[in-house]
Parts: structure tokens; C-alpha cells; sequence
């Protein structure tokens, strides 16, 4: 195969900007939309160069044909919002205006801050659901992420080098853990995973203030008893502030970690035999089984896989921001994450975008509620919207059909 | 709407034997102007041109057959006539006037009725309730249950059929649901019955007693258009036929003035040739698989095999008759691996297989046609190529250490194309948008492609046209003659007849007759499969 030194440069300067591009960017450096902007007229030039115009014209229109629903659901959601607040005496002009500064400018960190976490538990709510399977108990799995983080994050004194890692291998297969019984009792007896992981996140959370009262009573934490010690220096995730002295102190790399773990569920789901397997099992568990495929190993796998990215999520926040267990820290994560996944319709590149959505609707919703006083509950109305479009896609289809013959019609 | 309901009444108060309603011609004796006609029919899709000037004429009281390949363009121009579609050129005429149908809801107005391949019922009301489901008689907001009730209940009876007005649809056989979508069509002053493969999903005797139905009502005035791929319907059944070929009409003949040999050839566009078998073909002294004596429940719980035992040999075709219900889907499930044998054993080249599990026996080289071949035997969403990979995804070249090597699953796609004669736009096409036809040779190309020594196909060719059900007879043939036991579970004997070399009956879990194909006949088989075996001895 003739691959031309050009090509292959252009991809490897595509690559090289497309990283830093990323890092700044995500670190409020702005200026790096730029290398973003430059890696991708490179990647074009070489997809030109490859494979033609035709065919390049052909992807980008089908790229967007696929991203206009969304986009287009966005907006209509935005504009229903619009109408609540102009009839509940709001402006929506200044209000969308703190929303946006607050969310994609001012408070970026916050926004990227609230999406991480949402990442990995929409990617563990896609996976299941490419096996066909309603992990609906993310939330739980998250849980037991936060138990085994902050455990060996108190316990454990090694060098950093070893000690993060460390903690993501035994948070991921605690969460793995956490789904065994219900993939088990699914397997054996039929069970729906709904109902049995489900009832499994409430234990975990119901059990979890006995694990704080354990590990808690710093003295110097009077005023949150309903906290643990904060985990040792050496466990904690490093900070953007360490390499990119502008960005806020709080952002950690878990964002980072987050977009990495997208790309390999990318990869597991469409280019690996297991990620087949759970396709196909998940389209259809009578033909995989006739084909020879084991739908109750699939099954298991899928549905461990899912545990341990959940049990991620909690790790990552506890690594990298909180640096301690809460009790009452209800960060609804589990349950979010269904709704990002639902959003990103399980493309685990797509949650990326979806949960940094969510995450600047928050971050932005609150700036808005603290500097223009529209109620923060508008933001949680148009999410709801947003949802609501997607799921009710059929509707869209049979509108636009209905237009379609209308058009032929007259 | 109540208006036109209470003419319907007045209407069936006084007549007796023809189905009225307001479009009716005053000149009821004229019987040779057409009722309904189209003139130069004419529908394009986005890319390709479904019918191409399309003419044909209804006559009050006359049946007449549509026949064509799948995709040869009958159900959209039966769409078009049901106003489902909008043609892109031609004319609609009913009763010699133009007419332009909007919705499904103005056909049936003008006095069309559809009766689809899939029943729109809803099986948990009754027959009345299902038939007045979107057209109850209301006065003053209460529904008049009883009136309604008495309407179908004279319907059902002038016409003789056979079918309870209070009885739940659930309840009924197939065939008799059947009947009540015709019956629902009538009710709303159906003059004109479209039927889409009406006999699709019937048995032998329930296609006797339909066509026995359609005759009366055709005899009494209703005029009739049936969709069909089978030849023998359209013999049976028809006054006139229309063939279409790839959207475009290939000719219309009086059915008495035409041989079956005709009408293929008509339809596929060359000549067709479908029999073909070995003669005198004998059980095998070393068979490729045995089963002695099994034993098999079924998902409900009752033993379904009851002692079946049979053997196939290498080099040739078992066809296993019977009629629906009698074991066909465990003695399919227990062969596949996946019902677990109770008794009896299994023995695939010597080795006993009883105990094996699903992925074992396909490496063994064991095959298997699902049945279903939507449902069991393709992932719709995947690609054509990905559904050639499904249980050839842990072997190379298409797995190199848990990853998938994707330009060899894409060349094994192309390639597979292109030898099974996979009409697609190319092998990343997802399987969900191809024909019946093709669907079933891309199961058929995975199948084959692992060189298989024993095939267990089912109804191979249900519901799929004369050209592909020749092309995969051919291949099942081909198969057989390069060795390989084919072991046939059909319900049609036509198609045991068309294929097997050798042909047994499964009756109540047993097999109770087998004899070489040359030395049987229809009638015999018929006969075993609905007595069995005691009742015929005695």
C-alpha cells in the first residue's frame, strides 16, 4: 500500500495539534480552539487527498445529517425555555446570555468539572445497552467507586506512580464485582437487571454512612461530621494547575482520563470480537445464540464492564475532586448518566459532547440564577425537553414525512 | 361520519345479496365496465421507479391475481390503491371516474378494503369489537353493541363464515383471524377486497376453505385483487392474472388459457426449472447424523418428541413433512443444541452429540436455516458483512487476538456476494433493507461458508419468489452433491417434494413413515401426516 510521506505528515501534525488543542482548551486557554481548528482542516486536507472529494463531501453530509436531530432538538428545547421565562417575567435575552457566558466562558472549569464524572457513568449505561441491557443501577456501581477510593486512598502510602493506578484497577473491579449478582441472578434465573441493580444502589447508598463514621472523626471536621478524612496526598489526581498555571485549581485530569475511556469503549464496541459479541447478542440474543455465541457469558460481560466504568466515576471524583466521601452528597451521577446516554444514543464519542453539554447547562444555570435571578429550574425543564425530543423521535419522523408528502402534494 | 353509517344501514335493510354503498353505478347489469382501473401507473421512489405505466382492469364479480417476484413492484401499487402512496403519474378510475385517494380512510369510503399479510387485530377484544374498532355505530357517545353484534353475526353468515361474533380473537385459528379482516373490510362496504399473500401464513386446508370464501363473495358481486407469488393460487383461484417484472407489467392472461410453466417464466423473465432428485435413494448404511429415540419437551412443558428417531446419510436430501405443531421446533432446537434431550441420543458422525452445546456441533460441522430467518438467523441492524461474521468472529482471519480484522471480514462479504448472487448496494448494507430472497442467502452464505458436512434447514422458502426458491434449491442440491447430509423440516409438501430424496413424516413427536421419493406419492404422505401412524394401520 502507497501511503505518501505528505498524507502521513499531515496526520501526525493533525495529531500533535489536536492534543495540546484539546488540553488547553478543556483548561479555559481558549486559544486552544485553534490548534482544534487547525488539526481539523489537516485531518480534511488528508481525507481530500486520500479518498477523493466525492466521498469526503458524502461523510461530512452524512456527519451532519446525523448531528441534526440533536442540534436541531437543542434548539427547540431552547426556545421552549425562552417562552417560560418571557411568560414567567423573566428575560430571556440576558438569561441565555448568563447562561452561556457562565457555562462555556466564566465557569468552564465547573462545566468540565460537572461532565467528567457523567462520562464514565453514560459510558457504562451505553455498553449495557449495546448487550441489550438497562443497567439502570450506575448510580450504586458509582458508589462503591467512591467506598473503594477512598479506602485504599486513606490506607494506601506508595508513590503516586503506583498508587493512582492501583486505585483504578480496585475501583473497577469492585464495580465489576458489584454487578455479579445481579448478572448472575439474570443469567440463572431470569431476573431483570433493572429491578435487581436498582435495588443494589440503594443498599450501597444506604450502607455507605457506616463506612464514613469509620473512616471519619478528623477533629477538625466538626462541622461535617457526614464526612471522611481526606485521602493522602499521594492518591490525589494531579491538577491542570500543575502544568497550565491560568487553569482554575480545582480541575483535575479525570476529564482526561474520561475522554481516553471513550475512545477504548469506541474501540471495544466496533473493533474487537467481545464488543461484536455484545453487539450482536444485544440486537439479538436468538440468532447469536444459534450462531454458537454463549448470550449468558455476553451477558456477564457486558453487564461487568458496565460496573467497573461506573465504579470509575466514582473514583475519578473522589481522586480528583472531593478527596473525601460524603454522606450526603447526592450527586445523582447514576441516574444522569442514563439521561446522557440516551442524549449521545450510546456512541461513546458522542457522550463526550452530550455530558459537557449537560455539565455547561449546570455550571451555566447556576451562574445564571446568582447573577440575572432566573430560577435555576428552568435549566432542569429544558433538559427535560431536550430528552423528551429524543426519545420522541418517531414523532419527528412521521412530521417530516407528513411534510415531505404535503411538499409532493401541492 | 354518523351520516354515512346510517346509509349503510338503510342500504343492508333492503338488499339481500350485494354489498352496496352510495358509489354504486345505477347501471348494475353493465358487468363489463370495470369497477376500478388504472390507467399508466407510474410510481418513482428516490432512486428507483417502483411501477412503470401499470394498467389494469377490476370487473364487478371478477378475481383477479397480481403476481410477481418480491420487489417486482405489487404491494406498492397496491399502496397506491389504497392511498397509502401517491402515484407519480398515471390515473386512479373507479366506476369511469377519476379519483385521487389521499389516506387509507378515503379508499375505504370509496368502498376499498385491504386485508394485509399481517393481521391488524387486536386479540384480546372480540370478533364484533375488532371489526367495528374505528367505525363503532355511536348514538348519543354510547356505542350500539348489540345492532353491530347482529350486523356482523348476518355478515358472517350470509357469506358462510363460520366465524362467532363473541368469540375472542385469540381464540381463533389463524385462518378464521383471517377471515375476520375480511369480514372488517365487508362491514365497511367493501365492494373491492384487496388481499396482500393472503394465504402466507395459512395451512392447506385453511387455503381451501379461504379460496371456498373468496369465490362466494366473488360470485355475489365483490371484486377481488389477490397479491401473490404463488403459481398454484393463481391457477386455483383467479379469473384473470396481471404478471409484473421489476415494475413493469409482463403480461396479462385469462388463467384457464395458461400453463403454470408460462406464468414463471413470465414472472422471472427466462425458464425455470424447479424438481430434481436422485432416484431410488436408500436409508445410508453410515449416515451423518442419527437420532435414536428422542425425547424432547417442549417449552410448555409436554413431551413434544416422543421417541423420534430417523437417520441421514452423506449425499442426500431427508425432507421431514408434518404438519405444524407435531415436533418440527424441538426436533429443530434438540438438533442445533439448543433443547436439552431427555432421552434418546444423538450421534453426529459416530460421536454421541446429545450432551454438546451450540458453538461445538457448528465446529463439528453442523449448519443450521432457522425457521425464522428475520427473528432467529440474521442481526437486521448489522451489516450483510457482519452477519456473515456472526460465529466466525473467534476464528482467523477475521479475529487476530481479540480483535477484528475488518478488511478481511470486508472481503469475506464481497466475496460471499458475489458467489450466493446477494443483490445489494454493497456488503456494509445493513441486512434489515434487503428482500426476503436475500436475506436468505446471506444465512445460507454464512452457512456454507463453513463447509458444512450435515445442513438443518427449515422452511427455506417460505415467502420468498420462484427465482430465489430455485436458486436456493439449486444450492441446497448442490450441497448434497458434494456430500453433505441435508436434513429438510418443511410444512409445505410441495417444497419436500421439490427437494428431498428421501421423505419422512413427523407425527406426534414420532417418525412414522419413510419411504425414497420416487416411491411415494402425495396422497401417501398427506395421509400419514394428518392420521399418523396407528390410525392408518387400523
Amino acid at each position: 500500500m502507497k501511503k505518501p510521506v505528505l498524507q502521513a505528515g499531515l496526520l501526525t501534525a493533525a495529531l500533535l495539534m489536536a492534543l495540546p488543542g484539546v488540553v488547553l482548551y478543556l483548561a479555559s486557554y481558549f486559544w486552544g480552539a485553534w490548534l482544534l481548528l487547525g488539526a481539523l482542516c489537516m485531518l480534511t486536507a488528508e481525507r481530500l487527498l486520500t479518498r477523493g472529494p466525492a466521498e469526503v463531501g458524502v461523510q461530512a453530509r452524512a456527519l451532519l445529517a446525523k448531528a441534526a436531530m440533536p442540534v436541531e432538538g437543542i434548539c427547540l428545547a431552547l426556545l421552549i425555555g425562552a417562552a417560560i421565562m418571557a411568560v414567567t417575567g423573566h428575560d430571556p435575552i440576558s438569561s441565555y446570555g448568563a447562561l452561556f457566558y457562565g457555562g462555556l466562558v466564566k465557569n468552564w472549569d465547573v462545566s468540565v468539572l460537572n461532565a467528567t464524572p457523567l462520562i464514565f457513568t453514560a459510558l457504562a449505561v451505553a455498553v449495557a445497552f449495546h448487550g441489550g441491557l438497562f443497567n439502570i443501577g450506575a448510580e450504586g456501581q458509582y458508589y462503591v467507586g467512591v467506598i473503594v477510593a477512598t479506602w485504599l486512598g486513606l490506607m494506601l502510602r506508595l508513590p503516586p506512580i503506583l498508587s493512582l493506578p492501583l486505585i483504578f484497577l480496585a475501583g473497577a473491579l469492585a464495580g465489576a464485582l458489584a454487578n455479579v449478582i445481579p448478572a448472575w441472578l439474570k443469567v440463572r434465573t431470569g431476573a431483570h437487571e433493572v429491578v435487581t441493580t436498582m435495588m443494589f444502589a440503594y443498599a450501597v447508598a444506604t450502607l455507605s454512612p457506616i463506612f464514613i463514621r469509620a473512616h471519619g472523626g478528623d477533629p477538625s471536621m466538626t462541622d461535617h461530621p457526614g464526612a471522611t478524612d481526606t485521602i493522602l496526598q499521594q492518591s490525589q489526581l494531579p491538577v491542570f494547575k500543575s502544568v497550565l498555571p491560568l487553569a482554575n485549581y480545582r480541575l483535575h485530569f479525570g476529564i482526561l482520563i474520561a475522554i481516553v475511556l471513550a475512545l477504548l469503549v469506541r474501540f471495544l464496541l466496533s473493533r474487537t470480537n467481545l464488543g461484536f459479541k455484545i453487539r450482536a447478542t444485544g440486537f439479538n440474543p436468538t440468532a447469536a445464540r444459534m450462531q454458537g455465541i454463549s448470550v449468558a457469558g455476553i451477558t456477564m460481560a457486558s453487564l461487568l464492564i458496565s460496573g467497573a466504568i461506573a465504579a470509575l466515576s466514582g473514583v475519578t471524583q473522589v481522586v480528583g475532586l472531593d478527596h473525601r466521601m460524603y454522606q450526603n452528597l447526592s450527586a445523582g451521577y447514576g441516574w444522569n448518566g442514563i439521561s446522557v446516554a440516551l442524549l449521545a444514543r450510546n456512541n461513546p464519542v458522542a457522550i463526550i459532547f452530550a455530558s459537557l453539554l449537560w455539565g455547561t447547562l449546570d455550571a451555566g444555570g447556576q451562574y445564571m440564577a446568582r447573577t440575572v435571578q432566573t430560577p435555576n429550574a428552568i435549566i432542569e425543564i429544558i433538559k427535560g425537553v431536550i430528552l423528551f425530543l429524543m426519545l420522541a423521535e418517531y414523532l419527528w419522523t412521521w412530521l417530516s414525512a407528513r411534510l415531505r408528502r404535503q411538499r409532493v402534494a401541492a | 361520519m354518523r351520516r354515512r353509517r346510517t346509509l349503510y344501514f338503510s342500504l343492508h335493510g333492503q338488499s339481500g345479496d350485494i354489498v352496496l354503498s352510495h358509489l354504486v353505478t345505477p347501471d348494475e347489469s353493465d358487468r363489463s365496465s370495470p369497477v376500478l382501473e388504472t390507467r399508466g401507473i407510474t410510481k418513482v421512489f428516490a432512486r428507483n421507479i417502483a411501477n412503470k405505466d401499470i394498467s389494469i382492469q377490476l370487473r364487478r364479480g371478477e378475481i383477479v391475481a397480481i403476481l410477481g417476484e418480491n420487489g417486482a413492484g405489487k404491494t406498492t401499487l397496491m399502496n397506491i390503491l389504497f392511498g397509502l402512496y401517491r402515484p407519480s403519474g398515471g390515473e386512479i378510475f373507479l366506476d369511469g371516474r377519476s379519483v385521487v385517494f389521499d389516506s387509507p380512510r378515503d379508499a375505504i369510503r370509496n368502498g376499498l378494503g385491504m386485508v394485509h399479510q399481517h393481521f391488524m387485530l387486536v386479540p384480546t377484544l372480540t370478533v364484533t369489537q375488532n371489526i367495528i374498532l374505528g367505525a363503532e355505530p355511536v348514538r348519543f357517545g354510547h356505542i350500539r353493541y348489540r345492532e353491530a353484534r347482529e350486523k356482523v353475526a348476518e355478515l358472517a353468515g350470509r357469506y358462510h363464515f363460520g366465524v362467532d361474533p363473541d368469540a375472542r380473537v385469540e381464540d381463533l385459528s389463524v385462518g378464521l383471524q383471517q377471515r375476520v379482516e375480511i369480514l372488517k373490510a365487508l362491514y365497511r362496504n367493501a365492494r373491492i377486497l384487496i388481499l396482500d399473500e393472503p394465504t402466507g401464513v395459512l395451512t392447506g386446508i385453511e387455503v381451501d376453505e379461504l379460496f371456498t370464501v373468496l369465490k362466494r363473495l366473488a360470485s355475489q358481486g365483490t371484486s377481488i385483487i389477490v397479491i401473490t407469488h404463488k403459481l398454484e393460487e393463481v391457477k386455483r383461484l383467479s379469473d384473470r392474472v396481471y404478471i409484473l417484472r421489476r415494475g413493469v407489467m409482463a403480461g396479462e392472461r385469462r388463467t384457464s388459457d395458461v400453463q403454470a410453466h408460462e406464468l414463471a417464466s413470465l414472472m422471472v423473465g427466462r425458464e425455470v426449472v424447479l424438481r430434481g432428485r436422485r432416484a431410488g435413494s436408500e436409508a445410508s448404511p453410515s449416515p451423518i447424523l442419527a437420532a435414536h429415540e428422542l425425547e424432547v419437551r417442549s417449552s410448555r412443558g409436554f413431551m413434544a418428541l416422543r421417541g423420534c428417531s430417523f437417520a441421514v446419510g452423506p449425499g442426500e436430501i431427508l425432507g421431514l413433512a408434518g404438519v405444524e405443531g407435531n415436533g418440527q421446533k424441538e426436533l429443530a432446537d434438540a438438533v442445533v443444541g439448543l433443547a436439552s434431550i431427555e432421552k434418546g441420543t444423538l450421534v453426529f458422525k459416530g460421536q454421541d452429540i446429545s450432551r454438546w452445546g451450540v458453538k461445538k456441533r457448528i465446529m463439528a460441522g453442523m449448519g443450521t436455516v432457522p425457521q425464522d430467518r428475520r427473528g432467529a438467523g440474521l442481526v437486521l441492524p448489522f451489516s450483510i458483512e457482519e452477519n456473515l461474521l456472526i460465529g466466525a468472529s473467534d476464528l482467523p482471519p477475521f479475529n487476530r487476538r481479540g480483535f477484528l480484522d475488518f478488511s478481511a471480514v470486508r472481503r469475506n462479504g464481497e466475496k460471499l456476494m458475489e458467489s450466493f448472487d446477494i443483490r445489494a448496494p454493497g456488503a456494509a448494507a445493513s441486512a434489515s433493507t434487503l428482500s426476503g430472497g436475500n436475506q436468505q442467502k446471506v444465512i445460507l452464505a454464512r452457512e456454507f461458508s463453513r463447509a458444512p458436512s450435515f445442513l438443518l434447514v427449515c422452511q427455506p422458502t417460505r415467502g420468498l419468489d420462484v427465482g430465489a426458491t430455485e436458486y436456493i434449491y439449486g444450492r441446497l442440491r448442490d450441497l448434497r452433491d458434494a456430500g453433505a447430509a441435508v436434513l429438510l423440516i418443511s410444512m409445505e409438501l410441495e417444497e419436500i417434494f421439490d427437494l428431498s430424496d428421501r421423505i419422512a413424516v413427523l407425527h406426534e413427536g414420532r417418525v412414522v413413515f419413510e419411504k425414497p421419493a420416487s416411491q411415494t406419492t402425495q396422497a401417501e404422505v398427506g395421509e400419514y401426516m394428518i392420521r399418523g401412524l396407528a390410525e392408518t394401520r387400523g
